[in-house]
């Protein structure tokens, strides 16, 4: 209604940083799913995947807390502070603890794993689940929790986080599969029936993922001032070319049709395709939401 | 060691507890309450812990500009205190929120959970920076920088418990506005003569990439 004549430019609280800190652990936890599902569950069809989904996970949870330094203004006293000014009530407070547990727990498991024990390994892996889902799902609980941006305070930010973390981390290990068996193994030959198992499984997450973006949106158009401006910014906005064409068209809807026909799922170029761009989509997934998420002022 | 602000909350029950009344009938727009403040803390350049925000509206001759002077509203149930995973952001015993600068760690979460926008990043400590209703100068018995600067007494700051304060007066007499009350913060800076529109946020809002 009015035009502003003079107004303070608030600064920009969670950065791209926090985007690739979401994104790292988002694979993580996806690649540290399918290594389980061997062992932890007895799907032996999975097996071959189970070493390099835990080494990739234990791997890109070393990296992602690196990011997460890099943003804050004091990265060693926060280190120590998280530990010992606990604070029960926030969700950034229990993910200090997981960042360093579930590493430690994955390192474990993956041992365990390459020597061969079984037992061992089953147990550290189904304690690994509980912790891999919560790393992943806490930093949609940290985005949920910040009240005020109407955007992130949906009950569904968790769950779609979870979701569009294993999507990408199946694309990843899908690609990883590939590369390995093509380039690094005495056969060259790539295990075919893995790799559509995988690409079958991305599918149908991507259905869900859809699914849950379409309840958020949906929600939010029909929801009060600030959901609705943010709604209309997303997907007629500036962020449109982000949100409609690079993560949805890009990232989920085009390799969700790849991997639904049997003519290109079985073809091993567009199997690459399509997880690469699904890789691509999920990472601009995780810029949409934390930037696109704060980019309109709140008053 | 869990609550490190423990020994300053013991033992006051008689305490006061601060809030502002703001009556934009008398403001004018000046912007002095935004230089005092930012004499009085040593607010580096490009941060503002309270400031103006000045709107036009309405076409010649149907005109108006409307101010919404804008600080920390010391809510009584802040949404900052919870979230700050360090215990950083912690409320006096008498309302006042405080950024505790032995423990903010600078992770900005407080930043984004804030419904006003008031917490800032200081560019020189790479911590959160706020109004805290000047509590050095309250403690000492005097008014806050800005309520003493400003020129048309706009600016009333008083003890909210205490039924014949001008604050209180002002409260139970005249129409009072508050700031996102439906955030459920219970925020404790009230505005006479509010003008909604000063609340509107912009669509299309400029990026930073932009700029």
């Amino acid at each position: 209604m009015g035009k502003v004549v003079f107004d303070v430019h608030y600064q920009t609280t969670l950065a791209f940083l926090i985007s690739y800190y979401f994104y790292c652990t988002g694979l993580s936890a996806g690649s540290f799913m399918i290594s389980t599902m061997s062992y932890g569950f007895g799907m032996t069809k999975y097996k071959p995947a189970s070493k390099m989904g835990v080494v990739a996970a234990v791997l890109l949870l070393l990296l992602a807390p690196q990011f997460l330094l890099m943003q804050v203004g004091w990265p060693i006293k926060s280190v120590w502070n998280h530990f010992v000014y606990f604070n029960p009530v926030s969700a950034m407070s229990y993910g200090a603890f997981l960042l360093m547990l579930y590493p430690l727990n994955s390192i474990i498991y993956g041992i365990f794993m390459f020597k061969g024990n079984m037992k061992l390994t089953k147990i550290f892996g189904l304690i690994g689940i509980p912790m891999a889902l919560a790393v992943h799902g806490y930093t949609g609980w940290i985005l949920a929790l910040a009240v005020a941006r109407d955007y992130w305070n949906t009950g569904l930010m968790p769950i779609v986080f979870l979701f569009s973390a294993m999507v990408s981390g199946v694309s990843m290990m899908i690609l990883l599969i590939m590369i390995r068996d093509r380039f690094f193994t005495k056969e060259k030959v790539i295990n075919k029936d893995l790799v559509v198992s995988l690409a079958k499984i991305l599918g149908w997450l991507l259905v869900v993922d859809l699914f849950l973006v379409f309840c958020d949106y949906s929600v939010l158009l029909y929801s009060k001032l600030e959901g609705k401006e943010v709604a209309h910014f997303m997907l007629f906005g500036k962020m449109s070319f982000f949100f409609v064409v690079v993560e949805n068209l890009i990232g989920k809807i085009i390799p969700m049709i790849i991997v639904m026909i049997p003519r290109t799922r079985n073809s091993y170029f567009w199997l690459t395709v399509a997880a690469l761009m699904n890789m691509v989509g999920i990472l601009a997934m995780r810029i949409v939401t934390v930037y696109g998420g704060q980019a309109l002022p709140l008053m | 060691m869990s609550n490190p602000h423990e020994d300053k909350k013991e033992g006051k029950k008689d305490l006061p507890r601060w809030g502002m009344v703001i009556d934009l009938d008398r403001c004018v727009g000046c912007h002095t309450c935004e230089i005092a403040c930012k004499i009085e803390n040593d607010v580096p350049l490009g941060i503002w812990r309270s400031w103006v925000k000045e709107i036009e509206k309405g076409r010649y001759p149907n005109v108006v500009r409307a101010f919404r002077p804008t600080l920390c509203n010391h809510c009584e149930d802040p949404i900052c205190c919870k979230v700050c995973p360090v215990k950083a952001a912690w409320q006096r015993e008498d309302g006042i929120v405080m950024v505790d600068p032995h423990l903010c760690v600078g992770c900005r979460y407080c930043m984004s959970a804030c419904p006003y926008e008031v917490r800032y990043i200081h560019p020189l400590k790479g911590m959160i920076d706020k109004c805290d209703f000047c509590h050095n100068r309250v403690d000492a018995g005097l008014q806050p920088s800005c309520v003493e600067a400003c020129p048309n007494s706009a600016r009333i700051f008083g003890n909210l418990k205490d039924p014949e304060s001008e604050v209180s007066r002002l409260i139970a007499t005249r129409p009072v506005a508050r700031l996102k009350p439906e955030m459920g913060t219970d925020p404790r800076v009230y505005y006479i003569g509010f003008d909604p529109a000063t609340l509107e946020i912009k669509r299309e809002a400029e990026l930073i990439w932009e700029k």
